[in-house]
């Protein structure tokens, strides 16, 4: 910055400089939630332990990244959840039923995924009905589709038998795999997970469409009057959102090998929670990936945590919804004290 | 002429928002379109703006008859609205805002650091003293928001400047610091539409007068050839006026 | 600034909490989570029970009593969704437990979670379902009921009641052992019979279901529910339908029994999940002090067990205690 500072802007600490921005608020959560484990939990926090809590937050991260987008635009995927298992539908019968090769088989539901994608980000656009019903519609008739295909081609409600299809080892090696790092096995989900935030996050900040996506998702009529093309900008969100759920689908599928025709279901709203958590406004127009990856964490680590603090089974739901709702109350505390510096 | 409307019309449904309007800009000058509210100026905007196509008379740009499709199609002719909603995302940055749809490119990416540079130079070129480029749209104040729309329209190569009643949301004090924004860009060149329901705004700026009631043009009248009071009469309509103090005049 | 004092100590009162928190479990607050305190091993119960499902606390119970009995620390932990069962079974191992009891419905699912425990030489049992798979899988043995021979055994009796068209209410979406049973039913019932499949979570909705159905089908003569609280729903079927359709289940629960008594369902086959709960306890337990293994590579048979009429009455005051 070679500008001469203004003096009417006050010296702003660094700190607080750093805790104005939508994602630091949530590491704030992180840093709490991570300590109340890890002070009760010797497992918790042994390289074990993370390896653990890592895995569930990088499969929910993946998806909480492609929804935090979307919801920066201004709309919600409802059928995100639904969509992961179809697209492990799609691969297990063809690959097991029809003789597909793995990578055909993931393919063909990559195609299947991006379509739907599409459709959901047409709809929306064309008919101007919120993107909660269509997407809620969605969400339904793939519920149906997979129990009832699923049905009519197996009879029964599974499909498994992944391990024996052509194409299996490789395909499984690169999205099932694991690495080991100094003696622990982490999931290479992780490492896909990472990489899906670091992308999210360049394309939020340093592309053309980026600033697409928070226009669009700020005040869509004011986006479209100075030129975004705001239909295309939602299609391609929604689209991502369907490529991320054919992602972790895929990722699913092969490492157990085998899918329940309800998988998925309930898990949309979970995408949105860690999207919250990570200071996305239910609004639009303002958020970051960074910071629905880290909802994605705090969420992996109370959902394991608990298990690791051997609470009781029954009470798991409600200390869950506990730990979140302080997560998400520090994090407003934090950005409410940050800004009272600016305006 | 830069920008030129004859006998234009437009109609929705069965509702006639504007007949028979004919006006003009030219670069360097500022025309201002009166009327009180209903008298069919936002149909006019828009039209000019591209977000309507007309339905009767011809649109000019530089004395070629065309028809425009979309706001973008405006925005390449250099054609620049800045809106009364101010088209601006409250949320976003003043640099994001500034260049939201002509961002500039740096290979793949936004040239961030570019954007940044070049807001803040601009907005200095045209006398704006925003604090931090940085900080969001929707904390700036009304008159401020203004300003950067405008620096924006200007930066981005408009030739024609149409502003949708930019005064009308302001106290005295700011309604007088975009005014003389307005004077500026006219002062680089460009032509300026301005419109406005204040005829004491309109006057000190202007040029040339369109005065609008009920979708029809009752008049169009350069500098010369009217007075402040002519013209406040003529807007509010002068019978009306007069038979209104008629009758409020005590007994 | 005022108001993070506020925070912290909410988040210290639950720090508190978690430290003293009760439940079944022997009460050694340090975590759980590492090598057996003092005197005692450490266990880890992973089923695919939803919480709160009456059949699984009574095994919950089971194992529990268990761990009393024996000094030694139980944990129970149950999800219905494969892929979360999983990841239970990998803390467990990284807790370094001595032992892990699964129950195994969709067994491909779980096959590299108990390998790791295997390699990790974690002795495991498995119970309930799956146990086609679980000497393959390296589980010492498998406690549970063999779903053909009790379906076949529900099959005779209902056919014996007169029963041509049966519909068998499959609860939860892929558990082989559930297709089974219903397989085994139709083997000696000598009719027809239709699946229809419903989720345990939402016995209203189970309700409505078997409504439709019989009201749609009128030579629908039998029904056959797999779990005690579907049992429970599907005699409100039948009662709304206005149905004279005969009705049976698997498992039991208080309600199951005493409608079993009140003449509205007319037998339970009892698996007697008690012992899914507490006889997997009782061989890790041995396995671990004295390298017992039980069941000589054949799975240990805890049913079928049939209540009806006749032993009803004492069965239901064990139901009520949460042991049968």
């Amino acid at each position: 910055m070679t500008v001469a500072a203004d003096e009417r802007v006050a010296s702003v600490g660094p700190a607080r400089r750093l805790l104005i921005r939508p994602e630091l608020g949530a590491v704030v959560g992180l840093v709490v939630v991570f300590v109340f484990f890890a002070v009760q939990s010797p497992v918790f926090r042994s390289p074990d332990g993370i390896a653990n809590w890592l895995d569930p937050a990088a499969t929910l991260g993946i998806m909480a990244v492609a929804v935090a987008l979307l919801m920066i635009g201004g709309e919600f995927d409802l059928s995100a959840g639904v969509l992961t298992g179809t697209s492990g539908l799609i691969l297990v019968t063809l690959a097991t039923r029809y003789g597909f090769n793995v990578w055909a088989a993931m393919l063909a539901g990559l195609v299947v995924a991006l379509a739907v994608g599409y459709a959901n980000g047409l709809i929306v656009t064309r008919t101007r009905l919120p993107s909660f019903i269509v997407t809620l519609g969605t969400f339904l008739m793939l519920q149906g589709v997979n129990l009832g295909v699923t049905k009519a081609i197996t009879g029964t409600v599974q499909v498994s038998g992944l391990r024996r299809a052509p194409g299996f080892e490789g395909a499984s090696a690169v999205l099932a795999g694991t690495i080991q790092i100094g003696g622990t096995s982490f999931r290479v989900a992780i490492l896909w997970w990472v990489l899906a935030t670091a992308l999210a996050t360049w394309v939020l900040m340093r592309s053309r469409a980026g600033n697409w996506i928070f226009a669009v998702g700020g005040n869509e009529q004011a986006a479209r009057a100075v030129g975004v093309p705001a239909a295309r900008t939602k299609i391609a969100l929604f689209m991502t959102t369907a490529f991320a759920a054919w992602l972790v689908g895929s990722i699913l599928a092969l490492r157990y090998t085998s899918v329940q025709a309800n998988i998925g279901i309930g898990q949309e709203f979970i995408y949105i929670i860690a999207a919250v958590i990570g200071g996305c406004l239910l609004t639009g127009g303002y958020g970051s990936a960074i910071g629905a990856a880290i909802g994605a964490v705090i969420f992996g680590m109370a959902d394991k945590g608990i298990v690791f603090l051997g609470w009781d089974a029954d009470w798991f739901k409600f200390f869950l919804g506990a730990m979140l709702l302080l997560a998400t109350l520090a994090n407003r505390l934090v950005r409410r004290y940050a800004e009272e510096v600016k305006h | 002429m830069i920008l030129e409307t004859r006998g234009i019309g437009k109609t929705f449904g069965s509702v006639l928002a504007l007949r028979e309007v004919s006006m003009g800009v030219e670069a360097g000058r500022v025309t201002c379109v009166l009327g009180d509210n209903g008298a069919g100026k936002s149909t006019l905007i828009k039209i000019l703006a591209g977000v309507h196509q007309h339905d009767a008379g011809t649109l000019l740009v530089d004395g070629e008859e065309v028809r425009l499709t979309s706001p973008r199609d405006a925005l390449d002719r250099g054609i620049a609205t800045v809106y009364q909603d101010l088209a601006m995302i409250p949320l976003m940055s003043v640099w994001r805002n500034f260049f939201l749809g002509s961002e500039p490119r740096k290979g793949l990416a936004f040239d961030v650091a570019g954007a940044r540079k070049v807001a803040r130079e601009e907005l200095r070129a045209m006398g704006i003293d925003i604090r931090d480029v940085d900080q969001p749209v929707g904390t700036l104040s009304g008159g401020e928001r203004q300003s950067v729309a405008i620096a924006r329209a200007v930066h981005f190569g408009a030739r024609v400047l149409i502003l949708d009643e930019p005064t009308s949301a302001l106290g005295v004090k700011q309604a007088g610091v975009v005014l003389r924004y307005i004077a500026r860009a006219r002062d680089r060149g460009l032509g300026v539409v301005f419109i406005t329901h204040n005829p004491h705004h309109a006057y000190p700026v202007g040029d040339r007068f369109l005065l609008l009631n009920r979708g029809a043009s009752v008049g169009e009248y350069g500098k010369a050839d009217i007075t402040p009071q002519e013209l406040t009469a003529l807007m509010a309509g002068g019978a009306e006026l007069e038979e209104l103090a008629h009758e409020l005049q005590r007994e | 600034m005022r108001r993070t004092p506020i925070v912290l100590a909410l988040l210290g009162a639950l720090a508190l909490t978690g430290c003293s928190s009760s439940g079944g479990q022997s009460a050694q607050s340090p975590p759980a989570a590492s090598a057996p305190a003092a005197g005692g091993a450490g266990f880890a119960v992973i089923t695919h029970g939803a919480p709160g499902d009456s059949f699984w606390d009574v095994v919950k119970n089971g194992a529990e009593a268990a761990g009393e009995q024996y000094g030694v620390t139980v944990t129970y932990q149950g999800d219905g969704d494969p892929a979360k069962q999983s990841q239970l079974i990998d803390q467990a191992v990284s807790q370094k437990v001595d032992g892990i009891v699964v129950s195994m419905a969709n067994p491909d699912a779980l096959k590299e979670a108990i390998g790791k425990a295997v390699a990790a030489k974690i002795p495991v049992v498995t119970i309930n379902s799956g146990a086609d798979s679980s000497k393959a899988f390296g589980a010492i043995t498998h406690v549970g009921q063999s779903e053909d021979v009790a379906g076949r055994g529900a099959g005779e009796q209902l056919k014996a009641a007169g029963v041509t068209k049966l519909l068998c209410v499959i609860h939860e979406a892929g558990n082989v052992g559930l297709d089974q049973r219903c397989k085994g039913a139709e083997e000696t019932l000598g009719g027809t019979v239709e699946r229809l499949q419903a989720d345990v979570s939402n016995l209203a909705d189970v309700t409505s279901k078997v409504t439709a159905k019989l009201q749609s089908d009128q030579q629908v003569n039998g029904v056959l529910a797999l779990n005690p609280a579907v049992a429970v729903a599907a005699r409100d079927a039948i009662r709304d339908a206005g149905s004279q359709a005969k009705l049976a289940t698997f498992d039991l629960s208080a309600d199951v029994v005493t409608a079993i008594q009140d003449g509205e369902i007319l037998f339970a086959v009892d698996q007697q999940q008690y012992l899914q709960g507490y006889l997997p306890i009782t061989f890790l337990n041995l396995y671990k002090g004295n390298l017992n293994t039980v069941g000589g590579g054949l799975p240990v048979n805890t049913g079928p067990g049939f209540v009806t009429k006749d032993n009803a009455a004492q069965v239901a005051r064990l139901a009520e205690a949460g042991t049968r």
